[in-house]
């Protein structure tokens, strides 16, 4: 119940904030217009696969969940900063009531940005002539589920640990980090070498991989992206969590 | 007597630094306390442990008879702070913002409505209840936060320096509303304002380096010290030592 309201609280706070917007929505979806149009451009005989829509629509898809990284960083280390958080520690709230008060409406922001994004590359697919389908959207949207929960917890991470100004500078690491060795800029696999080999100890790459796989219709390296996508969401935001309620004992020790 | 607060050798230390020595301290329900201090005295961490936001490193106090050491669940339900800081969610109305707390304390729907038109009535908050918190002018913003603790039906109210930085008029307005709440609620007051104590409290402890200096009604401590305003009275009291009777 108190989760419930603290959610509803953070939910309103984020949807009052023309940033959100302009991060969460806006930007991907102008990516993914302009990377289409570029896609046109380049002659088929350069073997350009990477700004396809049925690759680019899930890899602009989990670019935009940085983007809820960067947004829960910046409310929790708001929140900390401000009295606000101080006048909830002195009520019945328990740490756990926090934590969920955060993580609901971030999925929930993530799935809204999830659901108009493929839409709109849905209707990109049909002016391009790729209609995509809806099993294949729908089988994404669950392959990026552990990646939320991953994003979600780098931001409460974050959040925690550093303020309000240094938290968008950390989270810039991490949204360069999934673009470029993450393979939503480039093509990963055709790279292949040390960046391959990098791009394989971080989640970043395997989440991309297994958004694009129902586009694909393989199963090829599936376990793998799969292993690593969901013990990283895990272990991520088991780290936020438990970092979160230690900062909260230190604060009131 | 029922003791809305009781301090029994309450202590605080921050490494090698004391910032509250073994405070005793009795104060009745439904007085109206004021902690005055110079900066660093202790007002506020003595707060601060009285709300659960800081554990003591010794010593016990009990709030409505509640241990803050073992039943401290118990005693977030009976209390609520307004910090000094303004705490409120920016982006929140007013409305929205007493809704906020009114849930998180686990108001039921209807007694959240109810609550809330109250203190918009009685905050005289109606005309802004559809305002976000963060266009409000300080004063009202200061309102607010007293109506967010208030707002939970608290049986011990801690107001830590509640009209800081508001314009004259502004916190005649406040004295006002926190006036109606005496004999209702104990409220502990911590202020720079010697005016402010001197109008409101019923009972004044001055507190220096973490000791309790001086306890009694702002008439009792001016008699004490000879002094003819409390301003007089504190300065003799925290640069003189102790006019404990």
């Amino acid at each position: 119940m108190k989760s419930r309201v603290f959610a509803a609280r953070t939910w309103k706070e984020i949807m009052r904030d023309p940033l959100s917007y302009i991060f969460c929505l806006g930007f991907p979806l102008v990516m993914l217009v302009i990377m289409s149009i570029i896609d046109k451009s380049i002659p088929a005989e350069a073997g350009m696969q990477v700004f396809r829509i049925r690759n680019l629509a899930p890899g602009i898809v989990y670019f935009g969940l940085t983007f809820v990284m960067l947004f829960t960083s910046i409310q929790v280390s708001k929140d900390r900063t401000t009295a606000l958080l101080l006048r909830l520690y002195a009520s019945p709230m328990k740490p756990v009531e926090y934590i969920f008060g955060y993580t609901i409406p971030m999925v929930a922001l993530a799935v809204v940005q999830m659901v108009i994004c493929f839409t709109v590359s849905f209707g990109i697919g049909l002016c391009v002539g790729d209609t995509l389908k809806i099993t294949e959207l729908l089988l994404s949207m669950v392959a990026l589920l552990p990646s939320v929960f991953l994003f979600v917890g780098f931001g409460i991470l974050f959040g925690t640990l550093v303020n309000e100004k240094a938290a968008p500078g950390l989270c810039s690491i991490l949204i360069s980090a999934a673009g470029m060795i993450g393979g939503i800029w480039m093509d990963i696999d055709g790279l292949g070498g040390a960046i391959k080999n990098v791009a394989r100890l971080l989640p970043f790459y395997h989440g991309v991989s297994l958004a694009r796989l129902p586009f694909r219709k393989t199963a090829d390296g599936i376990v793998e992206h799969l292993l690593w996508t969901v013990v990283c969401g895990v272990l991520v935001y088991g780290l936020a969590v438990t970092v979160f309620r230690s900062k909260m004992k230190k604060d009131i020790r | 007597m029922m003791y809305g607060i009781e301090l029994k050798g309450l202590r605080k230390e921050f490494g090698s630094k004391t910032a509250v020595k073994d405070l005793n301290l009795q104060i009745p329900e439904g007085s109206l306390y004021a902690l005055l201090g110079v900066n660093g005295a202790g007002k506020t961490t003595t707060i601060r442990m009285l709300t659960g936001l800081t554990e003591p490193t010794s010593g016990e106090a009990y709030v409505m008879g509640h241990s803050i050491s073992s039943e401290l669940d118990e005693v977030k339900k009976l209390v609520n702070i307004s910090p000094q800081e303004t705490s409120v969610a920016p982006n929140l109305t007013v409305r929205e913002n007493l809704e906020f707390i009114a849930g998180i304390y686990g108001f039921t729907k209807a007694k959240t409505e109810v609550k809330v038109r109250e203190m918009l009535v009685q905050f005289s908050m109606e005309e802004v209840a559809h305002q976000k918190a963060k266009t409000l002018s300080g004063g009202w913003q200061r309102k607010l936060n007293i109506a967010m603790a208030l707002i939970t039906e608290p049986k011990v109210l801690f107001l830590d320096e509640p009209t800081l930085g508001i314009d004259v008029l502004a916190r005649r307005e406040l004295w006002r509303k926190i006036e109606a709440l005496k004999g209702k609620i104990t409220i502990v007051l911590t202020t720079h304002y010697m005016e402010e104590a001197e109008h409101l409290a019923d009972e004044i402890a001055i507190m220096a380096k973490g000791e309790l200096m001086a306890v009694g009604s702002p008439a009792e401590l001016m008699g004490r010290t000879e002094s003819d305003c409390l301003e007089d009275a504190f300065v003799k009291i925290v640069e003189g030592g102790s006019y404990e009777e």
